[in-house]
C-alpha cells in the first residue's frame, strides 16, 4: 500500500534527519516506529503526506508515485491519509464539531469555508465519529476545555472524517498517562480491525509496542537500524536493543 | 587572636603610563589606540570630534555668527580655561589625599566628587570665566551660557580620556582588563544635555516670570462652560425727562408715574441747574436728582445714563452712581447731580429737555440653549469620532487580506518554479487589465463614475481581484502545462529567460528613478536628463542578468522561494507607510481632495492599513502551527487552511488590535483638522488663532471626554477578548 525508496531527508540547516529509508507497509498493517528522540520518527511521518518535502527518494502510494505530486493532485491523496499528532494539532479556539468538521475538508470545495459550509452529511458524519471515539457530548465545547485524552479523541475523530485508508500516529499517547495510552491507542487497534485502516504509528515505550503492534521498524540517526515482527521485539537481545536505543539505554516495561 | 584576623589584601594603586596620556592629550584616544585598545581610541576620538563639532555648531547658530574661526577660538578659550579649572581641583585632590589625608590609593575623595565640584563651580563661577576669556565683543554675540557649559564638559571629558590612555597604557604593560567607559559616557550625555537645553530654548526664567499670562486664559480654558450656552437677553430702558437749565417759573416735564408692572423710573425735580466746570476748574454740582425706579430684574445690574437735548447719551461722572444693583424688589433710589452736559447752541430757544436713562439688560443665570461654540464643537466632534471610525472600518477592510501576505510563516512555504512564476505574473497582468475593462464597462452601462461611484468601486475591486486571481491560478497552471513540452530544462530555461525580460522593465524604471533622483542631484536636472535613457537601459539590463543569475543558481532545486519574496516586498511597504505620520499625508490628501474631513479619513486610512496590517500579520506570526500542519495533512487547500486553522487563532488578538487602533484613530483625527482634515480640530484651529480661549476650552474639554470614554470602552472590549 505504502513504499518508500531510499527516503533522504535533509533539513535546511544541513541536520541530515532520515538517510536512505526504505520499507514497505502493508495493506491492514499496524506497524510500529520505534527511535530515540531526535531518530527522524517525526521527520519519516511528515515525509510521507509531504508535510516535509524529502530530499532524495520515492514514496508510492498504492503505486502511485507521489514524491513530486502537484499540490492539487496532493490533495487527493492526503485526504486518504489521516494523521495524529502528539500535540493533538487542534484549533484550540474553536469547537470539537469544527475541528472534527475540518478533517472533511480535503473533501469540500474551498469556496465554501468562506461561508463556513459544511454538509448535512458531513456534520452527521462528524457525530458518529465522535460517538465513534465516546465524546458525543462533547461536541459543541471549546476544544481546549477537554482534558488530553478527550482531546486526541477528538484528533483521531478528525482523522476519521477523511474516510482515510492509513493512518499515521506520530507519538499519539507520548502526552498522555498511561492508562489513557491504552484508551487511546485502543481506538486505534478498533479502527485497524474494524476498519481496516493500516496504521503506522510511532510509539516511545517498548510496552506499548508489544500490546499494539504487528510489526516494528527501529530508527537511529535516520537510518533504519530494525526491522522485525513484535515477536522479534519481545526475545531481541540487549545489544541489539542498545543498537536502536543507543549505548545507555534502559530496557523497559515489558509484554 | 592575630591568626584570626584576615589581613586585607594589599592593592597597588594602578599603574599609569604618561606618555599614553600625553599621546591622548594632544589627540583624543590616540594614547589608547597605541596601547591597544583600537576601538576605544578610535571611539573616543570619534566622540569628542562630534560633540566639539556639535557644540561650535549650535553655538554660531545660536549667536546667527557664521564666522567659525571666531567662534572656534572662543570656544576653545572657553574649554582651555575649564581644563585648567578642572587640573586645578585635581592637583588639589592630588595633594590633599596623598601629604593630608595619607590615603594613597584616593579613596577616601573620589574623582567623581571632583568631577562634581568642578559642574558645581562652572555653574556659580561660570560668568567671570566667560568675563575672564573672552573679549566683550565676544561676549556680546555669542550664547556664553551654552558654550561654557558645553566647553566644561568637553574639558571634561578631555582629560577623562587623557587619564584613560595613562591608566590602560599602563595596564597594558602588566595585562589587566580594561576599565569601563561609564565616566566618560555620562560626561557625553551631559554635554548633549547641555546642547539640547539651548536647542530646545529650555527657558526657566520666562517659564516662570510670565506664568501670568497663561493664569488669565486658563480659567477660561479649564471652566469654559458658560460660553457652551446661548443666553436670553432682555433690554429695558426707561426715561425721565429732565429740563435743564431751569428758567424761572418753569416746572420741568414732571416726575414719572409709578407703573404697575413694566419698569418705570421716576426723579424728582424734574427741572434744575446743570453743573458747571468753569475754566479756572473745579466744578459746581448742578441740582441734585432723587431717583426711584422699580419693576426691573431683582439682582443684575442697572446703568444710568444721561442724553442731552440733542440726544447723545453718556455716563455722568462724579456725579452719583450710574451702575446700581437692583435690589429685591425690584427698584432701587438713588440721587444724582444734573451733570455737565452741553446743550443747544445759545441761539436754540425754548426749553432744554435732556433724557434720563435707567437701562437693565438683563440675563437668565442659565442658558436654555447650546451656544454657536458648543454646537460647532459637537458636530466637529461627531466628525472626528466618524473620521476615526470610517478610517478604522477601512483599515480592517483593506489590512486584513493583506496581513496575510505579510505573514513569514503562512508565505515561507510557498515555493514556485520559473514555469509557474511566469504564468502566475503573466495570469495576474491579463487578469487586472481584464478587471479593469469589466469596470469600464460596468461603470459606463451604469452611467459613469460619478452617477454611481459606490456601485463601480465595488465592481472595479470585485473584477479586478476576483480576475487577477483567476488570472494567477489559470496562468501558472496553463504555462506550467504548456513549458513542460519543452522538456525539464527547456521549460526552466525559457521560463527564466522571459522573466528576466520581464523584470528589465522595472530594472529600466529603476535606472530612471537613479538618474532623476541621485544624478539630478549631483549634476543638475538638465544635465542628467539628457542621457537618462541609457542609465535605464543600463537598469533594464542590470536587473534582467541579476533576475537570471539567481535563476540559474536555482536549477538544481527548482524551487524559487517566491512566498518570501511576497512577503519582503509587502513587508516593505507597510513599514515604509507606516513610519510617516497620519498628519504629513493629511497634508497631501488636502491638496488632492481639498481640506474637509474626507482628506483625513483618506490620510488616516493609509496609516491604518499599514499600522493594522503589520499587527495582523504579526498575530498570525504568533499562532501555533500545529493546527495549519493538522490541515495540511486533511487536505485542505491554502484558503480553507486560513479559514479554520488561521482566523479563529487570530481573531483575539485582532480584535484587541483593531479596537486599540480605533482608539488611536480617533485621537489622531483630533489633530488631522490642523492640517486641514477635517473634524474638531479644524475648528479648535481656528479659535486658537481668535484668542477665542472659552471656545478653545470647550474643544479641549469635549476632546479629553471623548479620548477618556473611548479608553475606557477600548480596554474593556480588549479585556473581553484576549
Ligand atoms: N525544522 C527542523 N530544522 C532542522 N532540524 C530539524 C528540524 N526538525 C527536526 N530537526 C532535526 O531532525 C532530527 C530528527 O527530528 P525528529 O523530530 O524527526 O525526531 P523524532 O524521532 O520525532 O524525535 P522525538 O521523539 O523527540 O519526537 C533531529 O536531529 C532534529 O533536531
Ligand atoms: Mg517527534
Amino acid at each position: 500500500m505504502l513504499t518508500v525508496e531510499h527516503l533522504t531527508m535533509v533539513y535546511p540547516d544541513g541536520t541530515v534527519a532520515l538517510k536512505d529509508v526504505s520499507f514497505e507497509v502493508k495493506e491492514g498493517e499496524f506497524l510500529g516506529v520505534i527511535g530515540l528522540s531526535g531518530s527522524g520518527k517525526s521527520t519519516l511521518l511528515r515525509c510521507i503526506n509531504r508535510l516535509l518535502e524529502p530530499t532524495e527518494g520515492r514514496i508510492l502510494w498504492n503505486d502511485k508515485d507521489i514524491t513530486h505530486l502537484p499540490q492539487g493532485e496532493l490533495r487527493t491523496v492526503r485526504r486518504e491519509i489521516g494523521m495524529v499528532f502528539q500535540q493533538f494539532n487542534l484549533v484550540k479556539r474553536s469547537s470539537v464539531l469544527t475541528n472534527v468538521l475540518s478533517g472533511r475538508l480535503g473533501y469540500t470545495p474551498p469556496s465554501w469555508a468562506l461561508a463556513n459550509r459544511f454538509s448535512r452529511q458531513d456534520r452527521e458524519l462528524a457525530f458518529q465519529a465522535l460517538q465513534r471515539v465516546g465524546i458525543p457530548d462533547k461536541a459543541h465545547n471549546r476544544a481546549d476545555e477537554l482534558s488530553g485524552g478527550q482531546q486526541q479523541r477528538v484528533g483521531i475523530a478528525r482523522a476519521l472524517m477523511q474516510d482515510p485508508k492509513m493512518i499515521l500516529a506520530d507519538e499519539p499517547v507520548a502526552s498522555l498517562d498511561p492508562v489513557l495510552a491504552h484508551s487511546i491507542l485502543g481506538y486505534l487497534e478498533k479502527l485497524n480491525t474494524e476498519d481496516n485502516i493500516t496504521v503506522l504509528c510511532s510509539l516511545h515505550y517498548l510496552d506499548l509496542v508489544q500490546r499494539y503492534c504487528e510489526r516494528v521498524i527501529g530508527l537511529r540517526n535516520g537510518r533504519i537500524v530494525f526491522e522485525g515482527s513484535k515477536e522479534d521485539i519481545a526475545k531481541m537481545s540487549d545489544e541489539r536493543f542498545r543498537e536502536i536505543y543507543g549505548e545507555d539505554a534502559i530496557r523497559m516495561g515489558g509484554a | 587572636m592575630a591568626d584570626s584576623k584576615i589581613a586585607p589584601p594589599v592593592v597597588e594603586a594602578p599603574r599609569r603610563s604618561a606618555l599614553h596620556g600625553l599621546l591622548s592629550l594632544i589627540v583624543p584616544g590616540l594614547g589608547q589606540f597605541v596601547a591597544g585598545a583600537r576601538t576605544r581610541g578610535l571611539t573616543l576620538l570619534v566622540t569628542v570630534l562630534t560633540l566639539f563639532g556639535l557644540s561650535m555648531w549650535t553655538i554660531a547658530q545660536r549667536a546667527r555668527f557664521p564666522e567659525y574661526a571666531v567662534v572656534t577660538g572662543d570656544y576653545l578659550r572657553i574649554v582651555l580655561a575649564c581644563a585648567a579649572l578642572l587640573v586645578f581641583l585635581l592637583a588639589l585632590r592630588h595633594l590633599l589625599t596623598r601629604f593630608v589625608l595619607k590615603d594613597p590609593l584616593a579613596e577616601t575623595f573620589s574623582l567623581y566628587g571632583v568631577v562634581l565640584l568642578f559642574f558645581v563651580l562652572v555653574m556659580f563661577v561660570g560668568d567671570d570665566i566667560l568675563a575672564t576669556v573672552l573679549s566683550a565683543e565676544s561676549l556680546s554675540h555669542i550664547h556664553g551660557m551654552t558654550g561654557l557649559y558645553s566647553g566644561a564638559a568637553l574639558a571634561a571629558l578631555w582629560l577623562w580620556q587623557v587619564g584613560d590612555a595613562a591608566r590602560i597604557g599602563g595596564e597594558h604593560l602588566t595585562g589587566k582588563r580594561t576599565p569601563s567607559m561609564g565616566g566618560a559616557i555620562v560626561i557625553a550625555c551631559l554635554l548633549v544635555f547641555a546642547l539640547g537645553y539651548n536647542l530646545t530654548g529650555v527657558n526657566l526664567p520666562k517659564a516662570i516670570r510670565e506664568y501670568q499670562d497663561v493664569g488669565i486664559l486658563l480659567p477660561r480654558i479649564l471652566w469654559p462652560w458658560r460660553a457652551a450656552f446661548a443666553y436670553d437677553q432682555e433690554v429695558f430702558e426707561v426715561v425721565q425727562k429732565i429740563q435743564a437749565p431751569c428758567p424761572d417759573g418753569a416746572t420741568g416735564p414732571g416726575s414719572n408715574p409709578v407703573l404697575a408692572n413694566d419698569p418705570w423710573v421716576s426723579a424728582t425735580p424734574t427741572c434744575g441747574d446743570l453743573s458747571v466746570r468753569p475754566t479756572t476748574g473745579g466744578l459746581i454740582l448742578g441740582t441734585e436728582l432723587t431717583i426711584t425706579a422699580g419693576n426691573f430684574v431683582p439682582g443684575q445690574e442697572v446703568l444710568i445714563r444721561w442724553a442731552n437735548p440733542i440726544g447723545n447719551p453718556f455716563t455722568p461722572r462724579g456725579m452719583g452712581e450710574t451702575t446700581l444693583i437692583i435690589d429685591e424688589n425690584g427698584g432701587f433710589t438713588t440721587t444724582l447731580n444734573i451733570p455737565d452736559a452741553v446743550v443747544s447752541p445759545e441761539t436754540a430757544s425754548g426749553d432744554q429737555i435732556h433724557s434720563l436713562i435707567v437701562r437693565q439688560e438683563s440675563v437668565r443665570v442659565f442658558g436654555n440653549r447650546l451656544s454657536n461654540e458648543m454646537n460647532l464643537a459637537l458636530i466637529g466632534l461627531l466628525e472626528t469620532i466618524m473620521i476615526g471610525l470610517m478610517a478604522t472600518f477601512f483599515g480592517i477592510v483593506a489590512a486584513f487580506p493583506l496581513s496575510f501576505l505579510a505573514a513569514k510563516n503562512l508565505m515561507s512555504p510557498i515555493m514556485g518554479t520559473p514555469e509557474r512564476i511566469l504564468g502566475n505574473v503573466l495570469g495576474v497582468l491579463a487578469g487586472g487589465w481584464l478587471g479593469i475593462q469589466v469596470t469600464d464597462f460596468a461603470s459606463a452601462s451604469l452611467g459613469g463614475l460619478e452617477a454611481a461611484p459606490v456601485q463601480v468601486f465595488l465592481i472595479g475591486m470585485l473584477a479586478v481581484l476576483g480576475l487577477g486571481i483567476a488570472g494567477l491560478q489559470l496562468g501558472g497552471r496553463l504555462s506550467e502545462a504548456a513549458l513542460t513540452r519543452l522538456g525539464k530544462d527547456g521549460g526552466y530555461w525559457v521560463s527564466s529567460g522571459v522573466l528576466a525580460l520581464l523584470a528589465a522593465y522595472p530594472g529600466y524604471i529603476l535606472g530612471l528613478g537613479f538618474s532623476r533622483g541621485i544624478r539630478s542631484i549631483v549634476l543638475g536636472a538638465e544635465v542628467a536628463a539628457i542621457n537618462e535613457e541609457w542609465y535605464g537601459a543600463l537598469g533594464a539590463v542590470l536587473v534582467a542578468v541579476l533576475v537570471f543569475w539567481y535563476l540559474y543558481g536555482k536549477r538544481h532545486t527548482r524551487r524559487v522561494p517566491v512566498g518570501l519574496m511576497l512577503y519582503g516586498v509587502v513587508r516593505t511597504i507597510f513599514n515604509v507607510v507606516r513610519s510617516v505620520e497620519a498628519l504629513i499625508y493629511a497634508i497631501i490628501a488636502a491638496i488632492w481632495v481639498g481640506l474637509g474631513p474626507f482628506a483625513g479619513t483618506l490620510a488616516l486610512t493609509l496609516h491604518t492599513i499599514a499600522s493594522l496590517a503589520k499587527l495582523y500579520s504579526e498575530a498570525i506570526e504568533s499562532i501555533d502551527p500545529g493546527p495549519l500542519e493538522a490541515l495540511d495533512a486533511v487536505g485542505a487547500n491554502r484558503l480553507q487552511t486560513i479559514v479554520y486553522a488561521v482566523v479563529p487563532q487570530i481573531l483575539p488578538p485582532v480584535i484587541s488590535f483593531t479596537v486599540y487602533r480605533w482608539d488611536i484613530n480617533v485621537r489622531m483625527s483630533t489633530l488631522l483638522g490642523f492640517v486641514g482634515g477635517g473634524g474638531i480640530g479644524f475648528i479648535l484651529l481656528q479659535w486658537i488663532r481668535l484668542y477665542q480661549y472659552e471656545a478653545v476650552g470647550i474643544a479641549v474639554w469635549l476632546i479629553a471626554i471623548t479620548v477618556a470614554a473611548l479608553d475606557y470602552v477600548s480596554s474593556e472590549i480588549r479585556e473581553r477578548f484576549v
